[in-house]
């Protein structure tokens, strides 16, 4: 009763209390400068701490068990597989003008194991900047018109049926073979999968049916895949492609052979299907090798950062440790490994854990600085081929429909020869079908680990609670600094401009300065359109025949510098100053780019995030530091002049072909680096539909403008 | 003086059919509680579903084919398994359930009746079968038909917690359910003794809330511990069987049906450096010493089974109820080797007694050795409290009215 009273008298008083979230906010708004250097800061430590955070991976789910049950694979099996390389590299010897033969074969092995066998014809797609299918799925009915004879591919199809499953759900094992140039490693693995396959027609316990797909990769084995998997999803209820087929003499030849040779077998001339893919294991063995043990790398990466469950990783890293006694790889920066700076950090912070350790046995969070420097490497390289948004393999097309599926790279440890052969068929023969076992206890997709996680080693993840804090307080001092800057820009107008205040105090002109930053965002969005004309330009310029990659860069740039003039122009000058009275103009404009510079960031962090991880460690302090340089060397401190060197560096090291070409020559060395291979990085982007190139175009590049704007700012 | 010298043999014709009257209902009531164990049950439940939860299922194989084996029939045999990995696809042989990967013995041959299968397993139908209470149609095989003196053993395996035990992975019993369960089960005269074996991690902590007397408990381990599976079959790949049952199995595989090992020495039997848990037993509800209690009384049967030649011949549908209750009293005359719990029947035929069972003889049983006693077998067998009162009353009328004719 008391407080109600005292609450009526407070309420009395003409000063309402201002709640503790908006003190709070208005207190980080003025302190805006320190909060920023301290969120950032602390941002890119979180970064380099992330190794030092990494989990150790674990098995999530409770049904895969791997290894809980003994290979099956025997030598008997070895000697099938060593019977189809033998057979293989015979055929190749004999005539190697068409792969008709190779395809024989194989589906003969196939066909006498038991298995289903069909061949799927297609045609390469050639990939093509399509504007509007950025996050579409991939396109299904659009058949190529114009495609001649010559120039198809022919996967071979083997299907082992589950004895006493429901046939809803399939596991798929890919080799990727070239029947034209086909290498000695291709061949094994190929032998692998054989092995495996023949154990598999005749074990008891599968409960999904295995599909064996021998994908022609002499169109790159991306595209056969895909190829094969838009006709498994979608299927065609016209005739055309059979049409097609019966057009070519070749592969008719190669159908009629088969029928007739082995009429009442399991051969069919129809697309064959199973269930629903559970999980994809793309095989390849590394012809040379430089390793000096047996080593399996993974690929993981799909299209758009997306990766395959932790949980499908986790398997193969156990049972290839664990079981088979193979390395596992997975890709690092090898350049970062031999850094000096990342081994003195990781000394460091190897010191800080064993003084941590001294004052509470309980911290334990100390890794040798060898194992934090692998760690920043893997860590940077899973950032990169994610933030890429490129997939690094076959697998990347399994990812378009959902599926889990990873590359795996059997590389071996000496010149294969037959000893090496038959023991690198019996282990990572020994290895798929333990990996194929494990799925196959599976209930359900798999769901239970992580999607979105960023591997410090093969055993070892970050997981998107950890690495999103990071990422925060990178962004975080954005919306602060924008506030700021707005609040001061109004407030510090009314102060200079006093004598003008006092002559209008009217209602009109303090309606009109508040509204004052619709201007600064209108030309903050003109520069954004020019960013998305910008990203539009390359569907044009490669119509043009006959291009070279530095041409059409060249003709890029032109179009898009004289876009932006136009747009100027047209519609007003974002870079002068409208009026003379405004000459805080830059502020405003400062603080609405920083605005669509936070909404850019948080989107790209749904989308992709690494990308955006990257993104905000070039746009954030180009964002913030950014600041007229004529007012800077007006004032010509020492302070001024950091600031004056900060902006120029980052003004061009932000600019996208700049961090292009830094980064480039940072792994590749300097003196490979050519104009043109800008134009064919970002034609690549566009051909994977990676949303890095969207967010390059329409989020990165105006900021750079708007931020080059603000430096060259005439006050 | 006269009316009092009439009055005497008055008060002890009056005295006589109220002291008759007395022993009765009191030996009647007495009856209630210590009603003669004549039949065994048992509920085994497996209550996870999944292929790598086999184990769960081989667990509750196992003991079906244990207490089958010492001589639970089957029709006494409520068995719910909520997955068939026999079945399972993922199965490397088929129709086929092993606990140990030596393969020896398949737990799933021919004679495996599953009452609750798949999905019907679930806590509705566990407190159904428990309580019974069951909609009409429900088959009198998949019926708990139990009476006052049965003693029911209920193993259940799956994955528990803290007071909880998960069915299929989908809801949960808890401790409270199922002290609930058994107190309707104690209020329905639907068991004797109740032993209820449970194998789940934190098993203890399901048995928190039985508060009914003649319920011994006992867990596979304690709170905050795990329960875990002993081997892993690497040919079936997966785990076969686990640690707290196999070491029950292993004690009773050495027993046969006419052992008499005690409830106490199969508790002792448990080791928790083997079990890596603690098994636990609460016997705070259970009156006898456990060491009395020959593991036979829940792990096996007292029902002989009667060889005719002919099976239907014998006797009509109508009077067979009346012909078992016969035939159990027939067949302690010819059982000379078994133990029978009917304390009264012991004293019958004393010469059966051969495991020397010293089972307690309470008050009231002692009051039953005068000469009514074989009257009040007569009524025990035949009728209930109430038409016994309703003899005691007529018999009172006549006597009401002799005292009104002699004051007179």
């Amino acid at each position: 009763m008391a407080e109600t009273k005292e609450k009526s008298h407070s309420d009395e008083k003409p000063k309402p209390r201002v709640r503790p979230i908006v003190r709070l906010g208005i207190f980080l708004v003025s302190h805006s400068f320190l909060v920023s250097v301290v969120c950032f800061t602390s941002g890119v430590l979180a970064l380099f701490l992330l190794p030092v955070l990494a989990k150790n991976t674990y098995i999530s789910e409770n049904a895969l068990m791997p290894g809980s049950a003994s290979p099956m694979l025997s030598n008997h099996h070895v000697s099938d597989g060593n019977r189809l390389v033998k057979d293989l590299t015979n055929s190749n010897l004999k005539s190697s003008e068409t792969g008709i033969e190779s395809h024989k074969i194989i589906a003969k092995y196939m066909l006498d194991v038991g298995a289903e066998v069909s061949f799927h014809k297609f045609h390469p797609q050639m990939n093509q900047f399509h504007p509007l299918h950025f996050f579409s799925s991939p396109d299904s009915g659009k058949i190529q018109e114009n495609c001649s004879c010559s120039s198809y591919g022919i996967n071979t199809v083997g299907i082992i049926r589950a004895p006493r499953g429901d046939g809803k759900e399939a596991i798929v094992l890919v080799t990727p073979y070239n029947a034209l140039t086909s290498s000695f490693g291709e061949v094994l693995s190929l032998g692998i999968a054989y092995s495996v396959f023949s154990l598999l027609t005749q074990v008891t316990w599968l409960a999904k049916d295995i599909i064996w797909l021998v994908v022609d990769s002499q169109f790159g084995e991306y595209a056969a895949v895909s190829a094969w998997l838009r006709e498994y999803q979608t299927p065609k209820f016209s005739s055309h492609s059979t049409l097609n087929a019966e057009m070519c003499p070749d592969i008719n030849y190669l159908f009629e052979i088969k029928v007739h040779s082995m009429a009442g077998s399991k051969f069919s001339n129809s697309f064959r299907r199973a269930g629903t893919m559970t999980a994809a294991l793309v095989l390849k063995v590394r012809d040379q090798s430089e390793q000096f043990d047996d080593t399996v790398s993974i690929y993981a990466e799909a299209s758009n950062g997306q990766m395959p469950n932790l949980d499908l990783i986790n398997v193969v890293n156990y049972l290839a440790v664990h079981r088979q006694g193979l390395r596992v790889n997975v890709e690092k920066l090898w350049s970062l490994l031999n850094s000096g700076w990342l081994k003195s950090l990781g000394e460091i912070f190897e010191s800080l854990a064993t003084i941590a350790k001294s004052l509470n046995p309980k911290f334990k969070f100390g890794i040798p600085a060898t194992e934090y420097v692998e760690g920043i490497a893997t860590l940077a390289s899973s950032l990169y081929y994610q933030a890429l948004g490129v997939p690094t393999g076959p697998h990347g097309a399994f990812r378009d429909y959902q599926v889990d599926a990873i590359t795996l790279e059997i590389s071996p440890k000496f010149s294969l020869d037959k000893v090496w052969c038959s023991d690198i068929l019996l282990r990572g023969g020994r290895l798929i079908e333990g990996v194929i076992r494990s799925v196959n206890n599976l209930l359900e997709k798999f769901h239970q680990s992580f999607f979105l996680y960023l591997l410090t080693s093969p055993s070892k993840f970050v997981s998107v609670g950890v690495y999103m804090i990071a990422f925060a307080l990178l962004i975080a001092p954005l919306p602060m600094v924008a506030a700021s800057l707005y609040v001061d820009a109004n407030s510090s107008k009314g102060d200079s401009s006093f004598l003008f205040a006092i002559t209008d105090t009217d209602e009109h002109g303090i309606t009109i300065r508040s509204w004052r930053w619709l201007n600064s965002a209108k030309s903050v969005f003109i520069v954004h359109l020019w960013g998305a004309i910008v990203s539009l330009l390359p569907y044009f310029i490669c119509q043009i025949p006959d291009c070279s990659p530095t041409t059409s860069f060249m003709i890029w740039v032109l179009l898009s510098i004289l876009s932006l003039l136009i747009l100027n122009l047209v519609l007003a000058s974002p870079l002068a100053c409208v009026k003379a009275s405004q000459e805080k103009e830059w502020a405003l404009v400062k603080s609405v780019t920083i605005s669509s510079v936070f909404i850019g960031l948080g989107l790209m962090s749904v989308i992709n995030f690494a990308t955006a991880e990257i993104g905000a460690l070039l746009m954030v302090p180009m964002c913030l530091l950014a600041r007229p340089l004529k007012l800077d060397v007006r004032v010509g401190t020492l302070r001024s002049c950091c600031r004056i060197i900060c902006n120029l560096v980052l003004g061009h090291i932000a600019f996208p072909p700049a961090a292009f070409f830094l980064f480039k020559g940072m792994l590749d060395g300097f003196g490979s680096a050519n104009v043109g291979d800008f134009w064919m990085w970002v034609e690549s982007l566009w051909a994977w539909n990676s949303a890095t190139y969207l967010f390059i175009g329409m989020v990165q590049l105006p900021c750079w403008v708007l931020c080059v704007s603000i430096l060259f700012h005439s006050c | 003086m006269e009316t009092f010298n009439n009055s005497k043999p008055v008060l002890v014709l009056l005295l006589l059919p109220c002291l008759l009257l007395y022993s009765l209902i009191s030996f009647n009531s007495s009856s209630v509680e210590a009603a003669m164990h004549t039949n065994n049950w048992a509920v085994l439940v497996c209550t996870s579903r999944f292929w790598f939860n086999y184990r769960h299922m081989a667990n509750t194989l196992s003991l079906y084919r244990t207490v089958k084996r010492l001589g639970i029939p089957d029709e006494r045999i409520i068995l719910m398994l909520a997955d068939d990995m026999a079945c399972n696809t993922r199965n490397k042989y088929p129709a086929q359930v092993f606990n140990n990967e030596n393969h020896r013995l398949n737990l799933y041959g021919d004679n495996v009746e599953v009452d609750y299968r798949g999905y019907e397993v679930t806590v509705e139908n566990f407190l159904r079968v428990l309580t019974g209470r069951h909609e009409t149609a429900v088959p009198r095989s998949k019926r708990l038909l139990s009476d006052e003196g049965s003693h029911i053993l209920l193993y259940m395996t799956g994955h528990g917690g803290d007071e909880f035990l998960k069915f299929q992975d989908s809801e949960e019993l808890q401790s409270h359910d199922l002290a609930d369960a058994v107190k309707q089960m104690k209020e329905k005269h639907r068991f004797k003794e109740l032993l209820i074996m449970v194998d789940t991690c934190q098993a203890a902590t399901l048995f928190n809330q039985l508060q009914s007397p003649g319920v011994l408990a006992i867990g596979s381990s304690m709170k905050g511990e795990n329960s875990y599976s002993h081997h892993l079959d690497s040919d079936v790949g997966v785990s076969v069987v686990d640690r707290f049952t196999y070491y029950t199995l292993a004690f009773f595989e050495r027993l046969n049906i006419y052992d008499n090992a005690s409830l106490s020495s199969l508790f002792s039997s448990y080791n928790p450096s083997w079990l890596m848990s603690t098994a636990y037993y609460r016997k705070d509800l259970y009156k006898r010493n456990l060491e009395e209690v020959p593991v036979t009384n829940f792990f096996g049967s007292v029902m002989e089974t009667i060889h005719t030649d002919a099976a239907y011949k014998a006797l009509s549908r109508r009077n067979s109820g009346r012909f078992e209750a016969q035939m159990s009293l027939d067949s302690v005359h010819h059982a000379e080797r078994r133990t029978l719990m009917k304390v009264n029947d012991q004293e019958e035929t004393h010469d059966v007694n051969p495991e020397g069972n010293k089972q307690p003889l309470q008050g009231e049983e002692g009051a039953s050795k005068c000469p009514w006693s074989t009257f009040c077998n007569k009524f025990r067998k035949g009728e209930n409290v109430d038409s016994l009162v309703n003899y005691g009353l007529v018999t009172m009328i006549p006597l009401l009215v002799i005292p009104t004719w002699l004051v007179r």
